[in-house]
């Protein structure tokens, strides 16, 4: 991971070379430990460090955008000229009035630890072989990755702008694989003192072992369903594509466009995008430098905003989010930070109150491109789907198949839970999801998984 | 900045552990540029460099892996000795023997062909031909948005291995497509060119883009996309269902190309794509399709994505059948996966770059094409549905039961095309379908489709692969 000072020499090396108009430029460092296991065996474990500087230039109101890994003057020089080539060849952006250059302060959050970033590799080596005798004693094997790492992140612009931050990174995933089922955990954390391993290990183990041999099917249908936190990381995915971005708003495919301060959803559904809640995934700032805030995208149901870059926040005359992952992305920002706001209930609440319904650990799969407009999604359920009947969780089902329109579904909530889990994905470093246990009422279940015939 | 073959043989030899089984060493620098173009405007412009050197090493049953950005020589021999720390921490946690199928040595250089360097055409001339292939398709208020996109990859990799082998390989690849959205009261429809997500792409150069000829189709998706906003939704029910090339090749993608990876069906990937229904003891008895289906991994053809000479284990390319008249009889297989079942490598680990960890990927994986015309295989269908250009894709974690959507779909009614239908969805469980298939297209609807965003792994690896496919006609298929 690159220091403040080398980050920012490398930065201003950068926006000296740009001879633009205006400039911008961020570094990312990353320092990473990923281990893999399968069959209660460490099978892949590998250990990365990685930088790349992206160079991007304004000329005459065009942008041009290059990228590399390579530091010295004249890869630099060499990168800023391509820059240059593609900004000549770029249109001028609509609106577009400046890079950001208010420079205010950033909100005091703290995104590193410690402890998390001198785990060593042999420390979790240690920690999983703890974890597989426990699930031998079970009678469960694990699979999953157990993912710790640094990161910088450094910004600059031609006005002046230099930001720097750290952050540290867990991740964990357990699958526990028993005889005739499996059962899941997974949790993201900065601090490697609120991520136990072992505990996520005795979690998955509890679903894998749940009602053993006891199996019930269902028909297709329209079934209540309590999902569980991991369940909203594929789905805040897609609805992070399709409809939050500032491209989908541009483009007419997200459910947004038209209905900005209208009730879409229910009345107790609040997603925010939220980088400085000290309980999630905090960091002060986005790659072109503002400070991070707390956006809300719905608020009790009314759609508020999708997340933008600072260009397309000017094109559509709507106000910058702090959403630039990436300088000159296409998606013209993304919600990294991603919160269902929980309720008042717990997860046993739901379940205890259900007649007939499904719980459903995590999905499998999703697909949000079916019919954009109305969010319509189809998925699989995975590692833990079971019967909810009279109050009780009373079998195990097969993965079942779903196809749900998720506005609709977000109209249907009729509890969430106080408690809420960060949970990662796998192309976001800087943030995840932050979810709570949510009954949903009539999710549309189409289909199940059923064993090949021989 | 670039390491010499000898740099990577000298920190091979650097590596001092008595129990080293095997360790390679690899360089990668991929370069790429993409230009976008959106309604009469250059929306995205952009050059990326990305270089690594990777260190893999074996050591008694532990792997461990080390990779950096710095490809400086003092940077690589400091990956190289992570790589030993981090197969240290894995013997901590080894509750299995490791064992690697074996591999000659081999000394060689090999590059993709083309004829006109993706590079050397000047980005005037891409943002031109884009302009020219979408602008034609403004004017009607209902299309929201045109958009046409091209692209260029180079990777060029250097290898070397305690076995022996130094072999450099260098692939260069292009893709373009054009894409119309049109939006009426609520409506939204997407239609594309050659496919969505970038079009198509080979391992080609600028002669692939014009071979294209996007500005010849630009009026055809126009009316396509205009033309669902009021075509009727397609039906729900069981229907005799042919399926195009293009989303064919998908469909051999998700349900044949994943589950055929061996390192699935040990569950290797689980915790993230997930397992494969199809396994070992299931090799040469299983009818995975009917006596029509047989789907080759072939890593030798000219010009498509997934063909290389050697793969990131050092084992040449190959063409090797996966299902032989619909019987399943083969995986792809890795030297460390291969001896679980007896066999040797057939050549299918590669990584996305030198800082990833190779693991078992499609290489182009086909359905090898029939003997009927396309238009026969409509002309013999009483009643049913043909579909092309996949929408949505979904599949569950063993990679049995599927649901895909496509862009567009026609009735058929007594042997001809018919009613143009908005949104069609089909679903079933893999052999059920590919059992159910009672015609393959011949080779004039046979065509290899490149496909640049296979995910796997974690973390994950974007593998650019390709599949041949004909269209092929399938009975009695669940739709909506």
């Amino acid at each position: 991971m690159k220091s403040e000072s080398e980050s920012l020499q490398i930065l201003e090396r950068a926006l000296a070379a740009a001879k633009a108009d205006e400039a911008d430029a961020a570094l990312i460092s990353v320092d990473q430990n990923i281990s893999r296991f399968a069959n209660s065996q460490l099978h892949q474990n590998m250990s990365e460090e990685s930088a790349s500087l992206t160079l991007r230039v304004v000329l005459d109101g065009a942008m041009g955008v290059a990228t590399t890994t390579v530091f010295d003057d004249d890869e630099i020089a060499r990168t800023a000229d391509l820059a240059r080539e593609s900004a000549r060849h770029s249109s001028r952006l609509a609106g577009f009035s400046g890079l950001y250059s208010a420079n205010e302060p950033l909100p005091d959050v703290d995104s590193f630890d410690d402890a998390t970033a001198r785990l060593t590799a042999a420390e979790k080596a240690r920690a999983l072989r703890t974890m597989f005798d426990a699930g031998a004693a079970s009678g469960v094997q694990f699979a999953g990755s157990y993912a710790s790492g640094v990161a910088s992140v450094a910004c600059a612009n031609t006005h002046g702008i230099r930001r720097y931050g750290r952050m540290t990174n867990l991740d964990a995933t357990v699958i526990a694989l028993g005889a005739d089922a499996s059962g899941y955990a997974t949790a993201r954390e900065r601090r490697a003192a609120r991520l136990d391993i072992g505990a996520l290990g005795e979690e998955a183990t509890l679903k894998a072992t749940l009602l053993p041999g006891v199996h019930e099917d269902l028909p297709p249908g329209a079934y209540d369903v309590v999902l569980e936190p991991a369940a909203f990381g594929e789905i805040f995915d897609w609805m992070n594509m399709i409809a939050f971005t500032g491209q989908s708003f541009e483009d007419g495919s997200s459910f947004f466009v038209g209905n900005l301060g209208r009730r879409m959803l229910g009345a107790n559904v609040t997603i925010v995008d939220d980088a400085i809640d000290p309980d999630f995934l905090p960091f002060p700032f986005d790659l072109e430098g503002m400070p991070k805030r707390r956006v809300p995208l719905i608020e009790g149901g009314v759609v508020r905003t999708p997340v933008l870059d600072k260009a397309w926040a000017d094109r559509l005359g709507l106000e910058p989010t702090a959403n630039a992952w990436a300088l000159g992305s296409s998606e013209h920002g993304a919600a990294f930070h991603l919160a269902l706001s929980g309720g008042t209930s717990t997860r046993e609440e739901m379940i205890a109150s259900t007649k007939l319904g499904i719980w459903v650990t995590r999905f499998n799969y999703v697909n949000g491109l079916l019919e954009p407009k109305s969010a319509l999604m189809t998925g699989t359920t995975r590692d833990g789907t079971f019967l909810i009947r009279d109050g009780k969780v009373t079998a195990r089902l097969p993965n079942l198949r779903w196809t749900q329109s998720i506005v609709e579904a977000f109209s249907n909530v009729d509890a969430l839970s106080r408690e809420r889990r960060a949970i990662g994905t796998w192309y976001n470093m800087f943030g995840g999801t932050l979810a709570p246990v949510v009954r949903i009422r009539g999710w549309n279940i189409t289909g199940k998984q059923q064993p090949a015939e021989l | 900045m670039t390491p010499e073959r000898s740099q990577l043989e000298s920190v091979l030899r650097s590596l001092k552990d008595p129990a080293l089984r095997y360790a390679d060493a690899r360089f990668t620098a991929t370069h790429q540029q993409n230009v976008k173009v959106r309604n009469g405007e250059v929306d995205h412009l952009s050059s990326t460099v990305d270089r690594a050197v990777g260190v893999r090493v074996l050591v008694g049953n532990g792997w461990g892996f080390a990779a950096s950005s710095d490809t400086s020589a003092e940077s690589l021999e400091r990956t190289a000795r992570r790589a030993l720390e981090v197969a240290a921490a894995s013997n901590l946690a080894a509750t299995a023997k490791v064992t690697l199928s074996d591999v000659e040595p081999h000394v060689a250089s090999w590059a993709s062909r083309y004829q006109i360097d993706p590079w050397s055409v000047p980005l005037e001339k891409k943002i031109e031909h884009l302009l020219q292939a979408t602008e034609p398709m403004r004017g009607d208020p209902r299309i929201h948005q045109v958009a046409g996109e091209i692209s260029c990859y180079r990777q060029e990799k250097l290898f070397v291995s305690t076995a022996g082998s130094s072999i450099a390989q260098t692939t260069t690849q292009m893709g373009g497509g054009i894409e119309a959205v049109a939006i009426d009261e609520g409506e939204f429809q997407r239609r594309t060119y050659p496919n969505p997500f970038g079009g198509d792409y080979q391992a080609e150069g600028w002669e692939f883009i014009e071979r294209l000829d996007m500005p010849a189709k630009a009026l055809v998706i126009r009316d396509e996309a205009l033309a669902l906003l009021s075509a009727p939704k397609a039906p729900a029910g069981r229907f005799d269902l042919i399926v195009g090339s293009a989303q064919l090749a998908l469909q051999v993608h998700e349900s044949c190309g994943h589950p055929t990876e061996l390192d699935r069906a040990m569950g290797l990937e689980i915790s993230l794509a997930g397992g494969s229904f199809l396994q070992p003891s299931m090799l040469g008895t299983f009818r995975y399709g009917s006596p029509l289906v047989n789907i080759v991994a072939d890593a030798t053809i000219d010009g498509a994505l997934g063909t290389f000479a050697f793969d990131d284990d050092g084992v040449p390319a190959q063409r090797f059948h996966l299902v032989e008249r619909g019987m399943f009889v083969d995986y792809l297989t890795g030297r460390d996966t291969a001896p679980a079942i007896g066999r040797r490598s057939n050549g299918t680990v590669r990584a996305e770059s030198a800082a990833r960890i190779p693991i078992i990927r499609m290489t182009n994986i086909n359905l090898e094409p029939g003997d009927v015309p396309l238009e026969q295989i409509i002309a013999d269908t009483k009643r049913g549905i043909f579909v092309e250009t996949n929408k949505s894709w979904s599949i569950d974690d063993l990679r049995l039961n599927f649901q895909f959507g496509c862009e567009v779909a026609w009735e058929i009614e007594n042997g001809r095309l018919g009613r143009m239908l908005r949104n069609p969805l089909y679903t079933g469980d893999t052999p059920g379908f590919w059992r159910s298939c009672d015609a393959v297209g011949d080779r004039s609807s046979w065509q290899v489709w490149g496909l640049p965003n296979c995910g796997k792994g974690d973390p994950m690896q974007t593998m650019r692969v390709a599949h041949g496919a004909p269209a092929a006609r399938f009975r009695n298929v669940e739709m909506g």
